[in-house]
């Protein structure tokens, strides 16, 4: 019995559109697109069961619908409550929710380690960008923050547990796309953490896109760990016939290296759909050992948001196959310096060898917003006295 | 004396065997109910006014009739006997003293609900609990209550106890079905509320275990004869779990037309507070409910005389008043302080936060740490506001309740004791002293 | 690695209160069983070997013993004192049982006496608060605590 699709009526931050019944209000707005779509940290609308958790797209519900027009009581996770007809949401227009998230975002940061001068998500990063668009300037945490030891997990994915914001994404990758899950969320409350438990690889065909899911830096490609900054690398569409996936993928290049290959995204940073309507997951075999450009047939440049850091690697020109000037002779008028700056004697973050947990607390930013000789407080202070 | 329904017999040697259980009367509901129609049971109960008693208060009858009933799908009673709310201990006491009202009531309300099989989710460390409900079962089932065709009513029914193994979070409805199908207990997002979607996906209703046990009262002597007691939406019996400086801790069934004063410093009740001190503060409903002083509890700001009950309980919203929650009276006398209790709170609901939310992962932490701070004379004025942001910014923020129940008891704190919070910051050394207690809120009061 | 035949028969019956195919919800009473027979807590062999019982994945156990606190994922002693700390028991003195605890066995919370015998763990409320300060041993609460009862405990578990 083939039902009418009903059409509803929704207005988010004073746009109205028709949706079909059943979507929710995130995929709506993300209908009318711009800042109109919340961000979304966890929710991944190719991953069943997945979202609701953040809470950074919480919205306002000024309207519930035509037929009960009283509003909600309380912000809902656009991701997960669907639209009903007459609903009328307010998103960006609400001082409600951009405080809340606000809060959100001040929650997901204050464990965060803030390591993105080492963290190759850097340029690429959920957390990087929701920070700038919706963080406060400071923090208000002076408290030690949450640290887990670094894990490889198997020869291609190294976890980074300190920098997890706990999306869940990686869980449903596996239990959705691979035959059997080795790992899980062990512990509970602050502690919760993604683990094997008793250090496992994760040794499946399509484990690899895990890292293309994961919103920040926790999951990161090995073959890839320090290799560039994804802001140097030109992003090309390319493909090549594979008997495991579609073989459909982005190549990061600089001239004609091939420095990572990934899913290929949408403009919300998920993994892109196919024109079959599939979602464009890769095998393992095409993201980490192809890495020549003979591997593959280069399609054309990737289409990059201009506003993101991405498109300042700009090439000209043969795309992708030729490596730009070198622009330091530029930058430095001739001169030649014998060595510009070693990074390891900045700051310990740089040096591999010293674990996190080991430096001192991060500084409140005061230490560098305010005044640039108060020191910051954390929690050795507290100990032994303010 | 106030009307026992619920505990009437509590008292009677062995009631907790069927013999005696039979001998005072019990089984009648049952009887009675299984030549009823499911849906007479069910305008039965929401005649009697009879709200959930786990700490929310919904009203029963109607949380049965929402239950969705399509064509051959299973439909599951669970019971939630999974009871940490700190302060509370009424169901372990009505489960230890009464197994048979509880199962009682348990095949009643299936039958009404079309549950032929029911779970007790009781919480881990409650084992010795869980042998008494074993044996009542037991013998539930040699006499015929349970199994197949109970009494020849065509009914069937059977009951099994699901241990839990030490979370709060499995209090909270859809974290307890997530637990009972064994997994973590994460709380589900909700619609799809459980009487649609709940135990296996299929139509679920969770129900506290002195609500169930109540359903047996209700349908012996009607729904109305519930109603008359008590008073306003307050019907019935509630059981009030009675602790802390108070000369006679324990368990209580009131009617909820007496007040707040009577159960406090009455014989008959918490017998005053102990050792000649005088009240401070109270958390009147279990610890997610606000903290009030004194003056407050007592009488309500239009100064009125507070009662125990629903309504005046939560006289004057969260500016002037609390609720009744789950019936977990703790009283505090003049020598307790309030930081540290406060602190202890929060300890509790970072401890027990799921992790599955960032606001609640993350803002739980963050307000122990700060109290810490405060508690061990490390506090600034600063952090008073900014614990108050913090939990402004939890509530309501979660996926479920225990946002709000891990900002409430913090709100509460600082609304009205603000200035003993500064107290331990401008004087870093004394406080570190135990048992401060600022003595202006604790007022004396004569019994009248 | 294989759990006794009595256990096996509770076993197989705590599975039967489920429907088929929903064993996974047996997980929570067998882990209390598997805690109980194999030395009080949940090594990783047994947790693989409950995985196998029920036809899961081992991680699926792991997450699960890890999110509920009275499950051990370290070796405990023989007694276990679980004193309650939340705000009921702190009102009527949990601090001071615990410090008490502390100095006559002399371990920290969480530790365990170098003869195996004694772990003393902290936990939040288990519902006996108008019996405070309490704590819990085994299958029972000890309750209305006081430094005589805990010398009594001590002097109980050692007999």
């Amino acid at each position: 019995m083939a039902e009418e699709q009903k059409i509803f009526k929704v207005t988010i931050d004073n746009i109205t559109i028709d949706v079909p019944a059943g979507t929710t209000i995130l995929n709506a707005a993300r209908k009318i697109g711009g800042e109109v779509a919340p961000p979304a940290m966890c929710y991944y609308s190719k991953l069943k069961g997945s979202g609701g958790k953040c809470r950074t797209c919480l919205v306002e519900v000024v309207s519930g619908s035509t037929v009960d027009p009283r509003p909600m009581p309380k912000l809902v996770a656009s991701c997960r409550t669907n639209v009903m007809d007459g609903m009328v949401v307010k998103n960006i227009t609400s001082e409600k929710v951009i405080d809340v998230r606000k809060g959100v975002v001040e929650f997901l940061l204050i464990n965060h380690p803030l390591d993105c001068p080492v963290c190759d998500q850097a340029g690429e990063c959920h957390l990087q960008d929701l920070t700038y668009s919706h963080g406060a300037e400071q923090t208000r945490y002076e408290f030690e923050r949450r640290t887990f030891v670094r894990e490889d997990i198997g020869d291609y994915i190294q976890l980074h547990m300190t920098r997890c914001i706990l999306c869940y994404r990686c869980i449903y990758v596996a239990d959705q796309l691979t035959n059997k899950r080795v790992h899980g969320i062990l512990d509970r409350g602050d502690k919760s953490e993604i683990s094997t438990y008793i250090s496992k690889a994760i040794e499946n065909d399509f484990s690899g896109n895990m890292i293309d899911v994961c919103p920040v830096g926790a999951l990161t490609d090995r073959t890839f760990r320090f290799k560039n900054r994804v802001w140097f690398l030109k992003p090309v569409d390319a493909h090549r016939d594979c008997d495991k996936c579609h073989g459909q993928v982005t190549l990061w290049n600089r001239g004609d290296e091939v420095f990572r290959v990934t899913a290929r995204k949408d403009e919300w940073g998920e993994v892109q759909t196919l024109s079959d309507g599939k979602p464009g997951w890769i095998c393992n075999t095409c993201r980490f050992e192809k890495k020549h450009a003979s591997d593959w047939v280069i399609e054309g440049p990737t289409k990059i948001n201009r506003h993101s850091v991405i498109s300042q690697g700009h090439y000209v020109g043969n795309v992708g196959m030729i490596m730009p000037p070198d622009p330091l002779d530029k930058v430095l008028f001739g001169r030649q310096p014998h060595l510009l700056l070693d990074i390891h004697d900045v700051s310990k973050v740089n040096q591999l060898e010293v674990h996190l947990s080991e430096l001192e607390g991060p500084a409140v930013s005061n230490t560098f917003n305010g005044d640039p000789h108060a020191s910051g407080h954390n929690v050795t202070d507290v100990k032994e006295g303010v | 004396m106030s009307k026992k329904i619920l505990l009437e017999k509590a008292n009677v040697e062995n009631i907790q065997t069927m013999e005696v259980y039979r001998r005072e009367g019990g089984y009648r509901s049952l009887e009675k109910a299984l030549k009823m129609a499911p849906n007479d049971i069910v305008e039965e109960v929401k005649r009697s006014g009879l709200r959930g008693r786990g700490g929310a208060g919904f009203p029963t009858g109607l949380k049965w009739s929402f239950l969705a009933k399509p064509e051959g799908v299973e439909r599951y009673l669970v019971c939630n006997a999974d009871e940490s709310e700190p302060g509370t201990f009424k169901d372990r006491y009505l489960m230890e003293f009464l197994p048979h009202l509880l199962i009682e009531g348990m095949i009643v309300s299936s039958f009404a609900v079309g549950s032929n099989v029911s779970y007790i989710y009781i919480r881990g460390e409650y084992e010795w609990v869980t042998d008494i409900l074993d044996a009542a079962i037991d013998e539930a089932r040699k006499a015929g209550f349970l199994g197949k065709n109970i009494l020849g009513s065509g009914f069937d029914c059977e009951i099994y106890i699901h241990r839990g193994a030490g979370a709060y979070i499995c209090g909270e409805e859809t974290g307890l079905l997530e637990s009972l199908e064994g997994k973590r207990g994460l709380p589900r997002i909700k619609p799809p509320f459980p009487a649609v979607k709940g135990l296996w996906d299929c139509p679920t209703v969770v129900n506290n275990v002195e609500t169930i046990a109540s359903v047996v009262s209700i349908i012996n002597e009607g729904g109305d004869a519930y109603a008359r007691i008590g008073v306003g939406k307050s019907t019935g019996t509630k059981l009030i779990s009675a602790c802390g400086n108070i000369n006679k801790p324990g368990v209580y069934e009131i009617d909820m037309t007496i007040s707040v004063e009577e159960f406090i410093y009455s014989d008959e009740y918490c017998g005053g507070i102990a050792n000649g001190k005088k009240l401070k503060a109270c958390v009147p409903g279990g610890s997610s409910v606000p903290i009030l002083p004194a003056s407050l509890l007592l009488t309500t700001a239009k100064g009125e005389k507070r009662l125990m009950n629903y309504e005046s309980l939560s006289d004057g919203g969260f500016a002037t008043g609390s609720m009744m929650g789950s019936g977990g009276f703790e009283v505090l006398d003049e020598d307790q302080c309030i930081v540290r209790h406060t602190l202890s709170l929060a300890r509790f609901y970072h401890h027990e936060s799921c992790g599955q939310c960032s606001p609640c992962r993350e803002g739980t932490g963050w307000m122990e740490k700060i109290l810490q701070k405060i508690e061990h004379g490390k506090g600034e004025m600063k952090d008073i506001d900014l614990l108050w942001d913090i939990q402004r910014k939890i509530e309501g923020n979660t996926i479920c309740p225990l946002g709000e129940a891990a900002a409430w008891p913090v709100a509460a704190a600082i609304r009205h004791f603000r200035d003993e919070f500064e107290w331990h910051i401008l004087n870093p050394k004394e406080c570190l002293v135990r048992n401060y207690g600022l003595g202006k809120y604790a007022e004396a009061l004569i019994t009248s | 690695m294989e759990f006794s035949n009595d256990s096996l028969k509770k076993v197989h019956e705590l599975i039967s209160h489920y429907p088929e195919g929903k064993q996974k919800s047996a997980l929570l009473p067998i882990l209390h069983i598997a805690q109980k027979e194999f030395d009080g807590w949940l090594d990783v062999p047994v947790m693989d070997y409950v995985a196998s019982i029920l036809n899961i994945e081992p991680i699926e156990v792991y997450e699960v013993a890890t999110f509920y606190s009275m499950f051990n994922l370290k070796p405990v002693g023989k007694y276990v004192f679980e004193v309650c700390q939340t705000g009921p028991c702190m009102v009527k003195g949990s601090d001071d049982i615990i410090s008490y605890i502390k100095e006559k066995l002399d371990i920290s919370v969480g530790e365990t006496t170098p003869d195996g015998l004694f772990t003393l763990k902290t936990v939040e409320c288990l519902g006996a608060c108008g019996y405070a300060p309490m704590m819990q041993l085994g299958k029972t609460y000890r309750e209305h605590l006081s430094k005589e009862k805990v010398d009594a405990i001590i002097a109980e578990c050692k007999n």
